[in-house]
């Protein structure tokens, strides 16, 4: 009698185990494992596994992922507040884990993971090589369709291999952001290549007000994207090209790091992002190198502010991405309607009004109260420079070698000429790896 | 019957060990079999998914099993599969470590620490005679200054160098070390010191100081908090240079150079942990008879030879199971160094950074770089070494059973 006992009791706690292994499946299906498949993959249990064409209203909730920031999520939010009281029935729940990326890829393969991903369109090729995301085309989505309704930027930026991997929110890029209270008219840069203007600038700003011209978190932060305007205002065409080529250890990158050597003299030595934004709101920097997101702190801590483009800063698209989960769960069509109502003009113009952000959208900015905005301007003359941000795998090798190459030129642990050469090695490194 | 109940007997014994061989088999052996198996592949984030086809992926990794197939995650990637030079990753991490060049590098620096060796059995054979012909410190002294002398003679600052090209692995555990090595012995004198003054009789107010020195110790467990405000004194915009820029200096960025950054790791560290050897010294102080020390006085025995003659040796059993304790813990030390320095300042592209200490380079490369398959053959050597470490440290502690019988 003991005996069975014992063996009953290992039993049930081989099952509590096992059941414990699988969160994807509600317990009921652990015990009768004669269920339909279906049924295992379908965890939201309020899809029928036979799927009937009586679509009632029932309740469904579509969980977004998303990386948006402090300030801009108030009128976010309400974007989808608004959609939920046009469609009853639909709950749109939004979350911003720490890190996304990690995120995603522990939640996505168990079949936890988010209905919609808001990233930003470099992650696709990643993304879509570890099949977080799925094709749009599928779903009736094609580039003719995109490129009817969104800018030519957004467009590229979420196609890859062919194929559509996501509907682009907003474009965003970096700009000089400047107090008008400090910097005056004859320190703004003359002509958005001219790097040796902008160093004599920084210089003759020091020695007249004591204060350093410019923050960027990305002098010192190993982050290739904040010095990107830099390379690239120089002559460096990408980083990382589709092909996986590297075009770092060339003449243009190193004169890009020369400069950023002769600056590290003229501005603080540590800069991140709270620095910078804390530096700006007390009047001790004149300018900040940096994008959109930043506006809204300095509205709040009632900087003067104005915005100039200054080199080939990175193009970002904002891009909202379909994971197969929502697929398994049955909800990609309606997930896909919520990505389409978030991207649309009517959305996208009431959210940059509100935000600053820039659309992708055409009509979004051709909308007459958006057209006229300063920020629009300002950072719009810098996109047009720009380089868009490259969505193949390719270029995900580039961000921590540049990044550390320029933070190693910057402390002076390395020359220009060491620092780049170690990175092209490093990005092809990389690259061979992936191929 | 026997043979019905010896059956019986025996299926009891395997349901009552059942729970704990399952736990040992998910938690322990099949965790370092799949890591093993994962350093020698070419997992990363290019080639994130199984193949389950192959056999061994098919058995060890998690996502093929039956339950999870299902939802196995299908990209565009090339599953990883074995790496072309089976060892490809450990040949990356040490292969050139056993190059002649880099063979000889680390043989003129293990010369130089023969003198401190030579001094220590010398030290040991003396302490058995009745009165030692040289006193300990002055065999030290010679050995310490013999030891530097060869480093010069020897250059061992460009074999340092050499080994650096050999691969992350030697420069990463090497600076952990080094970080062991000064980081502990500051512990111990601080919080000795402190020991010893909450010890005194005459102390007024001793509960309170007890309880206030041992904060920090209490803290640790906030260690990422505590670690941003000391990365706050540190800052060119932080507390130490504002003090300095009251004098008219100039400041310095602390962290930005890898010799102070060092240094302000080690003194967050030391403020962390010392609390610790405070405590585990102050319980041993009280178990130390104050008749000795009577009779010490008695005998006319100054305070300093108290200290080092009746003090420290009878501690001493204490002490040193606490010494290997904190040694392990300073050499898995990850929050302290992440939070004020993040493994920085950067030493260049593909080169770990100036206090990229062994867990915060495993760190980066799992989280920052999706770099399993290297991650993985860095635990691997990195737990043999520490295998081989702790060997050492048990006959470290027998020894410490020797000195309570």
């Amino acid at each position: 009698m003991k005996t069975r006992n014992l063996i009953l009791s290992l039993l049930v706690i081989a099952g509590v185990l096992l059941s414990a292994c699988q969160p994807a499946t509600t317990p009921t299906a652990a015990v009768q494992p004669t269920q339909p498949p279906a049924a295992t993959s379908a965890p939201q249990a309020t899809t029928p596994p036979e799927p009937t064409d009586t679509p009632a209203p029932e309740a469904v909730t579509i969980s977004i992922w998303h990386g948006w920031g402090g300030e801009y999520s108030a009128a976010i939010e309400q974007a989808f507040k608004d959609y939920e009281a046009e469609h009853p029935g639909v709950t749109i729940e939004l979350s911003k884990p720490d890190n996304l990326g990690d995120a995603a890829k522990v939640a996505i393969p168990a079949g936890e993971g988010p209905d919609i991903f808001a990233w930003v369109n470099d992650a696709i090729g990643t993304q879509a090589l570890a099949g977080n995301i799925v094709s749009l085309n599928d779903l009736g989505v094609d580039e003719a369709f995109l490129e009817s309704v969104y800018e030519p930027a957004g467009v590229k930026g979420v196609v890859w291999q062919g194929q559509v991997w996501g509907l682009p929110e907003t474009q965003e890029g970096i700009a000089l952001v400047y107090n008008k209270a400090l910097v005056t008219e004859e320190y703004l840069p003359s002509d958005p290549l001219d790097f040796a203007d902008l160093l004599d600038k920084a210089q003759s700003f020091k020695e007249d007000t004591g204060l350093p011209l410019l923050c960027n978190q990305g002098f010192p932060g190993a982050d290739a994207y904040h010095v990107a305007p830099i390379y690239f205002g120089f002559g460096v065409p990408s980083y990382v090209d589709d092909e996986g080529n590297v075009h770092l250890n060339t003449p243009e990158g190193v004169a890009a790091g020369q400069w950023l050597l002769e600056l590290s003299a003229f501005v603080d030595k540590e800069q991140t992002y709270d620095i910078c934004n804390a530096a700006m709101a007390e009047s001790k920097v004149g300018m900040w190198w940096t994008g959109p997101w930043a506006i809204a702190n300095l509205e709040t801590a009632g900087v003067d502010y104005g915005i100039v483009p200054m080199g080939r800063p990175f193009v970002g698209i904002k891009t909202l991405m379909l994971t197969p989960n929502a697929v398994d769960r049955g909800n990609a069509e309606l997930a896909l309607d919520i990505m389409k109502y978030f991207t649309s003009a009517e959305v996208q113009a009431r959210l940059a009004v509100t935000n600053k952000t820039i659309p992708a959208q055409t009509a979004a900015l051709a909308d007459p109260e958006v057209a006229q905005l300063a920020t629009l301007a300002g950072f719009g003359a810098a996109l047009n420079l720009g380089q868009p941000m490259a969505n193949t795998p390719f270029a995900s090798a580039q961000w921590g070698p540049v990044g550390d190459a320029t933070a190693a030129i910057w402390n002076g642990a390395q020359t220009p000429e060491e620092a780049l050469a170690a990175a092209q090695t490093a990005i092809e490194d990389a690259i061979a790896q992936m191929k | 019957m026997i043979s019905w109940s010896r059956r019986r007997k025996l299926v009891t014994v395997l349901l009552f060990l059942g729970p704990t061989i399952i736990g040992i088999l998910m938690f322990n052996v099949f965790p370092m079999t799949l890591s093993t198996y994962t350093s020698f592949t070419n997992r990363n984030k290019f080639h994130p998914n199984p193949d389950c086809e192959v056999a061994l992926t098919g058995v060890l990794d998690p996502v093929c099993w039956p339950v999870f197939r299902e939802n196995a995650p299908r990209g565009l990637a090339e599953p990883y599969g074995l790496q072309d030079p089976l060892f490809a990753n450990y040949d990356d991490l040490i292969g050139k470590l056993f190059s002649p060049e880099a063979l000889q590098s680390l043989l003129m620096i293990g010369v130089c620490f023969v003198p401190l060796i030579g001094a220590s059995v010398l030290n040991r054979r003396f302490s058995r005679r009745a009165s030692p012909p040289v006193s300990p410190a002055v065999v030290w002294a010679g050995a310490l200054a013999l030891a530097v002398a060869l480093a010069f003679a020897l250059n061992v600052g460009e074999a340092y160098n050499a080994l650096q090209k050999t691969g992350d692995f030697f420069i990463v555990v090497f600076r952990t070390i080094i970080f062991v090595v000064v980081r502990v012995p500051f512990s111990f004198l601080l919080g000795l010191m402190l020991a010893l003054i909450l010890n005194s009789k005459q102390l007024p107010g001793r509960t309170l100081f007890r309880v206030l020195l041992f904060v920090p110790w209490a803290a640790s467990s906030l260690a990422i908090l505590m670690a941003l405000v000391w990365q706050f004194f540190f800052r060119e915009q932080g507390v130490i240079n504002q003090v300095l820029g009251i004098f008219g200096i100039d400041g310095f960025t602390w962290l930005n150079n890898p010799a102070t950054a060092f240094g302000a790791i080690v003194l967050t560290d030391v403020w962390f942990s010392y609390p610790f050897f405070m405590v585990a010294i102050l319980g041993a102080l009280q178990s130390v008879p104050p008749d000795t020390y009577e009779a010490a006085e008695v005998d006319g025995a100054s305070w300093w030879q108290q200290l080092m003659r009746i003090t420290l040796p009878l501690i001493r059993p204490a002490i040193l199971p606490a010494t290997v304790l904190t040694s392990i813990t300073a050499f898995q030390m990850f929050g302290t160094a992440y939070a004020i320095t993040g493994g920085g300042p950067v030493q260049g592209a593909g080169q770990p950074g100036a206090t990229d200490f062994v867990i915060v380079y495993a760190f980066k490369q799992i989280f920052n770089s999706q770099n399993y398959g290297r991650a993985a053959a860095f635990a691997v050597v990195l737990f043999l070494f520490l295998f081989a470490a702790t060997l050492y440290s048990l006959r470290l502690t027998r020894i410490t059973k020797g000195a309570y019988e």
